[in-house]
């Protein structure tokens, strides 16, 4: 199904649960807000996973400066951008402003101020320790009592319970796509599609899954490659660069992909757990492939790579390409590329990082890019 | 198969190379224009015929910005590829690149046993550090493009740019003239600004001596000179530098015809 398929989708399916009267509430791309939580409320939780274009960053410089982050810049001009060509963002109740990075807090504070959106904070800390953990315990609190306000209701422990099932399921069955054996657009679209509709897709992925199961295997004249970084969002062309250029992202190893599921529970600890609370947190804790996990975010994200790397390379005799993505301005990712690349290189692994913005300007040097990176490790 | 052509569709210039085992036998360069196919047949047309050859006795590897449009290519490389491969054909020891071209520069690590690519960076989708950088600045300074090296090395006290955007830096000079900067320190400075900044992406990826210099641009010897001080060491220039890319497009043709 193409992206604008799904919108149209989409778009119906959020007026419909518009008219059942369900909050919409919107969310930057964030791999630490509970939206079990936001589920369990009865909500719709609507994530931001849009890839930009020329027309939707100039729209946003009415608002903040075109030097940052490209990601920001995009979700602002959605909002800024009249007539808008995401119409289902008129649907939305609530935003929230969070801390991902300091481009979320600036891009959801304008979005609620210069667009009249209620907001709700929700702020959580980088450092993974037992004060981090009482500190989000103490925001997860503040945070469903506001959800409580919204819907005049307490949001009871069994409804919690249920929707940390539900999510935890969607985890799953996002990993078994990660882990087909198909074009990796088409594993993209399917984990795409899964995070915008949430577990209400659940089985009809799963009958996706099967029938690519059955199916024959992506074109093994392509050169496999793992993607980390920043996720390649919908409607974004990098994808097909890749793909045209000879390449295939087999294992996305970014929030659209490995960072998500690695965030599952087990299935006792939620049979066991007395408190829903206790999982969240726990879920928040371990998570350590997050973008702001410190300390040993990096550590931890070269040590990951390498595994999958040798992994592949022991089961196939090829050697896997890594292309590490950057939104351009990201501070985050691309203050820590050259270490990163530095640090993979140094035990053989060839790395390329790409930093680029939603232009379609740039499209003829970034596919030089591309090509010349498989080039280099088809050489090998 | 012993007739190998190497065309290389670059922004500013087509280049086009003719090698029968291993020796350049021909070579041609055109601007290319916004009909850059055209540009291409033709130069590829003239040397079939100038060398009485049919499409059938040669083997076509194409690379560049339109390497993935000219129709006549049997086969296609990128221009950091055929590059690395070029300059081995000049120099056989020689272990990195930097290309200055028309629209986008590169830096390039390579292997001194095989050529192939071991790093590469290029330069970001402005013109900052491109011969395009080069061209404004000439024109704001009503300075031939062909001379604008020569009148850099004629300076004593070459002016300041900081600004690596084009568009800031030609206003940069405007300012300078204002001052009362000289032409001369003036173009040192807009020289000594490209080379500040395609030597800082060439050291990010470990670039060492043996370096060979080619593109366009490597026929400015104010940029040669100003490169080797940012890198601290001589870099080595080919004979044909703007030629690389095709040469090394034609010699992978050539290799791949023997696999």
């Amino acid at each position: 199904m193409q992206a604008l398929e799904i919108f149209e989708e989409f778009s119906l399916y959020l007026k419909e649960m518009k008219s059942q009267g369900k909050k919409v509430i919107a969310f930057m791309s964030h791999d630490n807000i509970p939206e079990e939580l936001i589920d369990a409320a009865g909500f719709i939780p609507l994530r931001l996973i849009f890839a930009g274009n020329d027309e939707l960053m100039d729209a946003s410089h009415d608002y903040l400066p075109p030097s940052t982050c490209s990601f920001a810049q995009t979700c602002i001009g959605i909002f800024a951008l009249k007539p808008s060509q995401f119409d289902f963002f008129d649907l939305i109740d609530y935003f929230i402003v969070s801390n991902h990075c300091v481009s979320d807090i600036c891009a959801s504070e304008i979005i609620c101020k210069y667009f009249n959106i209620p907001r709700i904070d929700f702020y959580i800390s980088y450092i993974r320790n037992s004060n981090s953990e009482n500190y989000f315990r103490l925001e997860i609190a503040q945070f469903k009592k506001k959800l409580e306000e919204i819907r005049e209701s307490e949001i009871l422990d069994e409804l919690i319970f249920e929707s940390i099932k539900k999510y935890n399921e969607l985890r799953k069955v996002i990993k078994e796509i990660n882990d087909l054996q198909i074009q990796g657009s088409k594993k993209l679209k399917l984990m795409q599609k899964a995070f915008l509709f949430g577990p209400k897709i659940i089985n009809e992925l799963r009958e996706d899954i099967a029938s690519y199961k059955n199916s024959i295997a992506h074109n093994s004249k392509s050169i496999d490659l793992l993607l980390t970084g920043c996720s390649i969002f919908m409607n974004d062309i990098l994808i097909d660069l890749i793909e045209e250029g000879g390449g295939n992202i087999l294992f996305f190893d970014t929030w659209i992909g490995y960072n998500y599921y690695s965030q599952l529970l087990e299935d006792s600890a939620i049979e066991k757990s007395p408190n829903p609370i206790d999982l969240l947190a726990s879920r928040y804790v371990n998570n350590i492939y997050s973008d702001h996990s410190v300390p040993n975010f990096l550590e931890n994200r070269i040590t990951h790579v390498e595994e999958i790397y040798s992994k592949y390379n022991s089961e196939t005799g090829k050697r896997l390409g890594i292309i590490n993505h950057i939104i351009k301005f990201c501070d985050h990712m691309s203050l820590m590329s050259s270490f990163f690349k530095n640090k993979l290189q140094e035990k053989g692994i060839k790395v390329l990082n790409i930093e680029r913005d939603y232009s379609r300007a740039n499209r003829g040097q970034l596919s030089t890019r591309i090509e010349a990176y498989l080039e280099m490790v088809d050489s090998e | 198969m012993k007739n190998f052509i190497g065309i290389d569709i670059g922004s500013l210039a087509t280049k086009i190379v003719l090698i029968n085992n291993g020796n350049l036998l021909d070579h041609k360069t055109e601007r290319s224009t916004y009909d850059f196919k055209r540009v291409g047949h033709n130069l590829f047309d003239e040397i079939l015929a100038e060398h009485q050859l049919e499409r059938n006795d040669v083997f076509v590897m194409s690379t560049g910005y339109g390497r993935n449009t000219i129709d006549i290519a049997d086969d296609r490389v990128t221009e950091i590829t055929a590059h690395a491969r070029g300059a081995q054909y000049f120099f056989p020891d020689a272990s990195s690149v930097i290309d200055i071209g028309g629209q986008d520069s590169k830096a390039i690590v390579m292997s001194k046993k095989t050529g192939s690519v071991i790093d590469f960076q290029m330069n970001d989708k402005c013109a900052a550090g491109t011969g395009r950088f080069l061209e404004v600045m000439a024109h704001a300074l009503e300075v031939p493009i062909d001379q604008f090296g020569i009148l850099a090395l004629q300076s004593s006290k070459p002016a300041s740019i900081s600004s690596t955007c084009t568009v800031f830096a030609e206003s940069e000079v405007i300012s300078l003239f204002a001052r009362g900067a000289s032409k001369q320190d003036i173009a040192s400075g807009i020289h000594k600004s490209i080379a500040r900044r395609v030597a800082g992406m060439a050291k990010r990826i470990g670039v060492s001596p043996k370096l060979v210099f080619c593109g366009g641009v490597a026929k400015n010897e104010a940029v040669k000179k100003y490169l080797e001080a940012e890198l601290g060491f001589e870099i080595i220039r080919p004979e044909y530098p703007q030629l690389t890319g095709a040469i090394g497009a034609a010699i992978i043709a050539q290799e791949k015809s023997k696999e």
